[in-house]
């Protein structure tokens, strides 16, 4: 998978690139607005992330112009602003989805691969991980032979942890995706962190491997095995 | 001489005016008398000596005609200098008048933002000029607690955005100084992360409030239930409570109607809600109540933590006040949740209150105008869903 990276700013640039090709993908950097137009109009990419505020060419520019060369490559924006302006007019334009400045490395990753998956079914109805068992249909959840009494939140949380299994999850990511809020601004990190402990007793507590960690300063993993 | 003192000067000038006309029509009457008493008397001294020497008037009707001449000329000339006297007097009278203006304006040229202690000084309280310093001396000390609100919340903010930076710093600097175990360095990435986390979710809060105070937020208003909004906020907190044991009392019937932006007021009520849960005892119950009546819609709060005390209640809600300053960041906070709160109400057209309560909690009140009954979204929903 190429992945074209617009981004001005030296360092994060940096970080996109190293944290992307730590996911396996081939990633390409561009600094400049001029340049980034110029490879996502003359090379095959499967995803482009593009920074909005860019010196020269405007990243929704370079959208606009991309779009109407019929380029059609999934795009991602990147914004310092959050008025819902920017964000409105980079999706008329034709992006695929956006992130607003300073956003998590793990929530990223997690958009660009959903919009890579995008178009393929992609909705299993059983989640499996280790003799971890998620039956969406019938909301039930069991380890090995035990079956886990997991309340309504609990079993969208780990369902949501099942999906993601193997990546890492931030706070911010289940507050959006799983507890519906929005808002940066009010922190319900507290109720994450209690739900989550609630969580992994059920889950973790009796038999087999540990499967959901912590991962200090920035979320939290389901996989077997040491994250 | 009191009662002169308190009239407007409307009042004064039309009377000192008025005095003053007065005064040179009598004169201008009296010198006009004097000069045809002076005419008539000619004319009598005149008729004797005619009637004395026996010779007739040659022609009574041309001296007469002179005599009236005469006259006429005597109040002709005396206009001008009577015009000349009311205008200078008027002008005097206004200038009289009106100097405290010139007092006013430069008594407020005077005051800058960083003088913003001074006043204007009032000549007379109670004439227009007075109430007018008196407004603008309002103004300047409404001005002046802005001002101090603003250099305060600067301080804050800055003294807030300052320690996570320092603790981020202070991790790095200390963790490069030996090499260490990989597990080591994971913890100390880890938690210069978390500050990072922190300052993230300030810097946003921030941003939120001064959106707010700019007006430049946008609502998207709807018809929604306050009793199920109130229930779904519970049921999201309602884990932190029984991770305390601490009894969550809920009391939301649906039927409750408001018209606000779902996500701004549910923000208000979490806020409320979970300092709540955050400052009652262990195994202490909280009563969140919604009801309707003729005044609005409220959600009560009822917790049973320190409380109030009634000096902290006007300034509770302010940014970044914190009753105990000594209280730590990772148990208060960093004193916004109430600020945020606050708007978030305010914003959706309601009132934020507390008061003690019976036993010693505080109570939050929160008061929204009662709006039509919801409505049914659920049809809605199912159609987009399908």
């Amino acid at each position: 998978m190429r992945v074209l990276v617009v981004e001005d700013e030296r360092k994060l640039a940096q970080v996109l690139v190293s944290g992307l090709e730590a996911e396996h993908y081939d990633v390409v950097a561009a600094a400049t607005g001029e340049d980034g137009f110029f490879r996502a109009s003359s090379e095959v990419f499967d995803l482009l992330v593009l920074d909005i505020m860019l010196p020269g060419r405007s990243g929704l520019e370079i959208l606009k112009a991309l779009r109407h060369r019929r380029i059609d490559t999934p795009v991602l924006i990147l914004t310092a602003r959050d008025g819902i302006d920017d964000r409105v007019l980079g999706l008329d334009l034709g992006a695929d989805d956006y992130l607003v400045k300073p956003f998590a490395l793990p929530e990223l990753l997690a958009r660009i691969r959903a919009l890579l998956r995008r178009g393929r079914p992609s909705e299993a109805f059983r989640l499996k991980a280790a003799d971890l068992e998620l039956d969406i249909v019938a909301r039930r959840a069991s380890r090995g032979e035990r079956l886990l009494d997991l309340t309504a939140r609990e079993f969208e949380l780990l369902e949501y942890l099942l999906r993601h299994q193997g990546h890492l999850v931030s706070r911010e990511m289940l507050a959006r995706e799983v507890w519906k809020e929005p808002r940066r601004a009010t922190p319900i990190d507290n109720v994450i962190d209690v739900q989550m402990a609630r969580l992994r007793k059920k889950v973790d507590a009796e038999t087999g491997p540990r499967l959901i960690h912590t991962v200090r300063g920035v979320g939290f993993v389901l996989r077997e095995g040491e994250p | 001489m009191r009662r002169w003192a308190r009239a407007s000067i409307r009042f004064r000038l039309t009377a000192w005016y008025t005095a003053a006309l007065a005064l040179m029509l009598v004169v201008y009457a009296g010198a006009t008398f004097i000069a045809v008493r002076h005419e008539f008397n000619e004319r009598l001294e005149e008729e004797e000596q005619e009637h004395a020497t026996g010779r007739e008037a040659e022609n009574p009707e041309a001296r007469l005609r002179q005599q009236l001449g005469e006259i006429l000329t005597v109040m002709v000339l005396g206009l001008p200098p009577i015009v000349v006297l009311a205008g200078a007097g008027g002008y005097l009278l206004a200038r009289r008048a009106l100097a405290p203006i010139d007092q006013v304006a430069a008594d407020a040229r005077r005051i800058t933002a960083d003088r913003l202690h001074q006043r204007l000084s009032v000549p007379n309280q109670h004439d227009e000029i007075g109430r007018l310093a008196a407004v603008i001396n309002d103004t300047f000390a409404r001005l002046e607690s802005s001002f101090e609100q603003l250099r305060r919340f600067t301080a804050d903010a800055s003294h807030e955005l300052r320690t996570p930076l320092a603790v981020i710093r202070g991790t790095g600097e200390v963790a490069l100084r030996e090499s260490r175990s990989p597990a080591e360095y994971r913890e100390t990435i880890g938690s210069m992360l978390e500050e990072v986390d922190r300052l993230t979710s300030l810097v946003e809060t921030l941003l939120r409030l001064s959106y707010g105070d700019a007006g430049t937020v946008r609502l998207s208003r709807e018809r929604l239930d306050l009793g199920q909004l109130t229930r779904e906020v519970a049921g999201s907190l309602a884990v932190l409570a029984e991770d305390r044991n601490q009894r969550l009392h809920l009391d939301a019937p649906d039927g409750i109607g408001v018209v606000a932006d779902r996500l701004i007021l549910r923000e208000a009520l979490r806020n409320i809600v979970d300092n709540a849960i955050k400052y009652s005892a262990d195994g202490a119950t909280i009563g969140v109540r919604a009801a309707s009546d003729t005044g609005g819609a409220t959600v009560t709060v009822v917790d049973q933590g320190p409380g109030i005390a009634p000096e902290h209640r006007e300034r509770i809600f302010d940014r970044f006040y914190r009753i105990d300053e000594g209280r730590s960041r990772d148990e208060g906070g960093a004193g916004l949740g109430l600020a945020i709160a606050k708007w978030a109400v305010e914003a959706n057209g309601g009132r934020i209150t507390v008061d003690a309560g019976d036993r010693g909690g505080a109570i939050f009140r929160i008061v929204l105008p009662a709006g039509p009954p919801a409505a049914r979204v659920d049809f809605e929903k199912e159609s987009v869903d399908a």
